[in-house]
């Protein structure tokens, strides 16, 4: 018997119609992966199933019960636990404090148990393997990846019988991504449900057993996952066909150097680095997490300090803030890691989010224009499809890949051709990923350099025209044509010895 | 139409609040809306509105300033004592106190946004020293009595109209064109929405945190001075009132105290509401102590029932996850 049936689920927000008519089902100790594109209606079918937010029609059977949770606690009760797509952790507190937020272990006298508290956080941690996390740390010092590990403990620390992934290998560098996989595995063979919601069709493939998919808020097809090409899923997803993620790699750069750094360091973690960019050229920045990578995007947008040289376009530059390294033509723009605490300002409009680090383009005689800044606006949003009701509508409600979209955007407006572009894909469904990178070869064609750092590695070995490979703060070594493979990233990664 | 209202959902409450307290007080003491009267409740709510100016800014880029009681008072102390009475000396006085008010401001804004110092504690250290420089400078004695031009602006009219509303107006003005018409308006949002992310956006972050403290350091000492026209003389603790009124104006009129939204045609009816309330209270015949509490508890109230959380219990708030 199904272990969850769900029939004519429908969900709006004001006029925007999240689902409608969706329906699902799924069985316990099945892996069932949940597709569809960025807006389809994915997060808040999991966000219905696990209490976080109510349906407005349809019904859910769990255990051919009528299930409503009013709440995630409700939901909890009935063994439903998810880990959300946008972490709903506490800065402020620790990590095991984080896992056991609200569910704490009581002493006799009801105070925490904090002895207790660290057993139970060890053995779970040591049960499902988890990569090595420091239960006393400070949620705020986390990396985005470790915080999301730590998110993930969460769900498992209430022993779900159904746990929902909303895209968590999204944040994760391969190795870690790796690890999640095979514990999904793992707690599909102990008899759990897990609903797995990933835009990495690799991944998808690797674990799941079946698969349904969504667009535009219904329900699409349901398949078995051993019985459907790659294919067929990308185009019921999209609703059109797909030739190719990757776009071809013609080479369009030119010997002029954009951006060349020498001998740059910043805190502790980032040590002597040189490279350069030249005009037209897309150059990949890899390594294992932790090497580096968000540090030297950082500190060349000017949010970390460093030191050591930089040269724009050929004149030295110091930038002391982003504010300076996004001024004018030869700037630098970022898109940064944190999408909620860095890029986007979520309790505010699609429009003011897009046009926030250009406002000024807008006024004349000190007073704002708002019909340039809609056109604006408008053209940016039919440029990059995203699917908000209007620009009005608050970014905060917007979909995971179309905040991202957003962001990209917002990106694009400034006037830098110097792009340092770290994950601009996550969260984003393969149709969109394929425009992105087509957009990046387009823009590197116009003479843009693009500096790019991505935590899922084909990305890398498919759109960079050389890879510089991060370890221990340097540069361990400069992958060109034939030898750009992620099996040679990754010995580059680890091999001391590769050092070019 | 509609979307205006959603969006501005707090201000056009705060107004509709203005207009059920007015006709209410009406009927507790009717000549409450006699044309008199409703001119001397406009100039007195013009002080609160003009000091809370300021403060809109400063709350609204998530900060607050706890010093306007004595940047208030020393520039009504120390225009009483230069000018000594006299309207000609206020050709230099009143720009000299103005840019006093503004420096004030700059140092508050400095040391909240470059030295990183928590803006409550920072604001509260100048209020102070400013307070124990007044008493060094005076003595205690009483000021000379306030120029007449002073007094004009405060207590004249032109035509039918107070001046100082029409000051008020002009500043009204100014401000709505600042906050929704000037990429300052935007920045000021973004910080406080987000430091991090208006900073990783380019907002020129210290910059927008100093001037909306310079901004409430001129609005305070702007009605400083037109206050000692009103009272006809400066004194030593007329700013005090003007702290929680500022902040209670700010958010009557919907703001968050956590910065990031708001709007100074808010803090208007804000002010109003206030100021209202003062003639409410006396006509129910209370004694001055249980004035005060119930002062205090009704604007608990209506800033309970404007905020973000209390319109959270009715509308149920839509706040996504994921
Ligand atoms: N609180 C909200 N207010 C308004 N619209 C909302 C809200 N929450 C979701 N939506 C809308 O519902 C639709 C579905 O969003 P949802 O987050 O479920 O998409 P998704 O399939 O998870 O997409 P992604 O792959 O980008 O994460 C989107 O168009 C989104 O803008
Ligand atoms: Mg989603």
């Amino acid at each position: 018997m199904d272990l969850v049936t769900v029939n004519g689920l429908s969900k709006r927000y004001g006029g925007i119609v999240a689902l409608s008519e969706a329906t699902f089902s799924a069985r316990a100790g099945e892996v069932h992966a949940l597709l569809g594109e960025n807006g389809a209606g994915k997060s808040t079918f999991i966000q219905i199933l696990s209490g976080a937010v109510q349906h407005d029609g349809g019904s859910i059977l769990v255990d051919g019960q009528d299930y409503r949770p009013a709440n995630p606690d409700a939901a909890q009760v009935r063994g439903i636990a998810a880990v959300f797509q946008e972490l709903s952790l506490i800065p402020d507190l620790s990590v095991e404090q984080n896992i056991w937020f609200r569910h704490e272990p009581r002493t006799l006298l009801r105070t925490v148990n904090r002895a207790e508290m660290r057993r139970k956080t060890l053995a779970l941690l040591e049960k499902y393997n988890f990569p090595v996390l420091r239960p006393d740390q400070e949620l705020r010092r986390l990396t985005l990846a470790e915080r999301q590990i730590v998110e993930i403990a969460k769900g498992l620390a209430k022993d779900p019988r159904i746990l929902i992934l909303d895209e968590a290998t999204s944040a994760l560098p391969a190795r870690e991504a790796e690890w999640l996989l095979k514990l999904t595995r793992q707690l599909a063979a102990e008899g759990r449900l897990v609903i797995f919601i990933s835009h990495r069709m690799a991944e998808v493939r690797a674990i799941a057993d079946r698969l349904t998919i969504f667009r535009n808020g219904s329900t699409i097809a349901v398949h078995e996952a051993n019985a459907v090409s790659d294919n067929e899923i990308v185009t019921q997803m999209i609703g059109r066909h797909l030739d190719r993620l990757y776009p071809e790699r013609i080479a369009t750069a030119t010997d002029r150097i954009a951006l060349s750094v020498k001998n740059f360091s910043s805190g502790s973690r980032l040590s002597g680095v040189d490279f350069a960019l030249r005009e037209g050229e897309v150059l990949g920045v890899g390594g294992l997490q932790g090497h580096g990578q968000r540090e030297l995007f950082q500190a060349l947008f000017g949010a970390s300090k460093a030191s050591g040289t930089i040269e724009l376009w050929g004149k030295p530059v110091s930038i002391a803030n982003p504010r300076q390294a996004l001024i004018g033509k030869d700037g630098i723009a970022l898109v940064p890691e944190d999408r909620r605490g860095q890029g986007l300002l979520l309790t505010k409009s699609v429009r003011e989010n897009l046009t926030l680090s250009v406002i000024r383009r807008f006024t004349e005689n000190g007073l704002l224009s708002r019909q340039k800044e809609a056109a604006l606006v408008k053209e940016m949003v039919d440029f990059l499809r995203i699917k908000a009701g209007t620009p009005e509508q608050l970014a905060g409600t917007l979909s995971g890949g179309n905040q991202q979209k957003v962001i990209f955007g917002k990106m694009l407006l400034t006037q830098a051709r110097v792009l340092l572009l770290y994950d601009p894909t996550r969260g984003v469904d393969v149709g969109t990923k394929g425009e992105i990178f087509q957009l990046m070869r387009d823009l590197a064609a116009k003479g843009y350099a693009i500096l790019f750092h991505s935590s899922d590695m084909p990305e890398l070995v498919h759109v960079a025209d050389r890879v510089l490979v991060m370890r221990n703060g340097g540069v361990a070594a400069t992958l060109e044509g034939d030898r750009i493979s992620e099996a040679g990233i990754l010995r580059a990664a680890m091999l001391e010895s590769e050092a070019a | 139409m509609s979307a205006f209202l959603a969006r501005n959902r707090l201000i056009v409450l705060a107004y509709a609040g203005m207009v059920v307290l007015l006709l209410v007080t009406a009927l507790f003491s009717p000549g409450f809306l006699s044309v008199s009267n409703m001119r001397s409740t406009v100039v007195l709510a013009a002080f609160v509105g003009i000091v809370a100016l300021g403060q809109t800014f400063v709350i609204i880029g998530g900060g607050i300033d706890l010093s306007v009681p004595w940047v208030l008072n020393s520039a009504a102390i120390v225009m009483a004592l230069l000018c000594g009475g006299q309207d000609l000396p206020l050709v230099w006085v009143m720009p000299l106190l103005l840019a006093g008010g503004a420096f004030i401001g700059l140092i508050n804004g400095v040391g909240v946004a470059q030295f990183g110092v928590p803006p409550i504690i920072m604001t509260l250290a100048t209020n102070v020293i400013l307070q124990g420089l007044i008493l060094v400078l005076t003595g205690g004695s009483p000021t000379p009595s306030a120029p007449a031009l002073i007094q004009y602006l405060s207590v004249g009219r032109i035509g039918a109209f107070p001046v100082i509303a029409l000051i008020w107006l002009a500043l009204t003005l100014v401000a709505t064109l600042l906050l929704s018409k000037a990429a300052f308006g935007r920045h000021l949002y973004a910080l406080g929405t987000s430091a991090t992310v208006a900073e990783f956006s380019g907002v020129p972050t210290a910059r927008t945190t100093i001037l909306t403290y310079v901004i409430s350091g001129l609005t305070a000492a702007f009605a400083g001075m037109l206050l000692t026209g009103y009272s006809g003389q400066a004194y030593l603790g007329m700013g005090d009132a003007y702290l929680f009124t500022s902040i209670a104006a700010v958010a009557i009129g919907g703001a968050s105290i956590l910065g990031g939204s708001g709007h100074y045609l808010g803090t208007v009816a804000g002010a109003m509401v206030l100021t209202i309330l003062t003639g409410l209270l006396p006509a129910l015949n209370l004694s001055s102590g249980a004035l005060l509490i119930v002062y205090g508890a009704v604007i608990l109230l209506t800033v309970s029932i404007g905020s973000e959380t209390f319109a959270g219990l009715g509308g149920k708030m839509r706040r996504k996850e994921s």
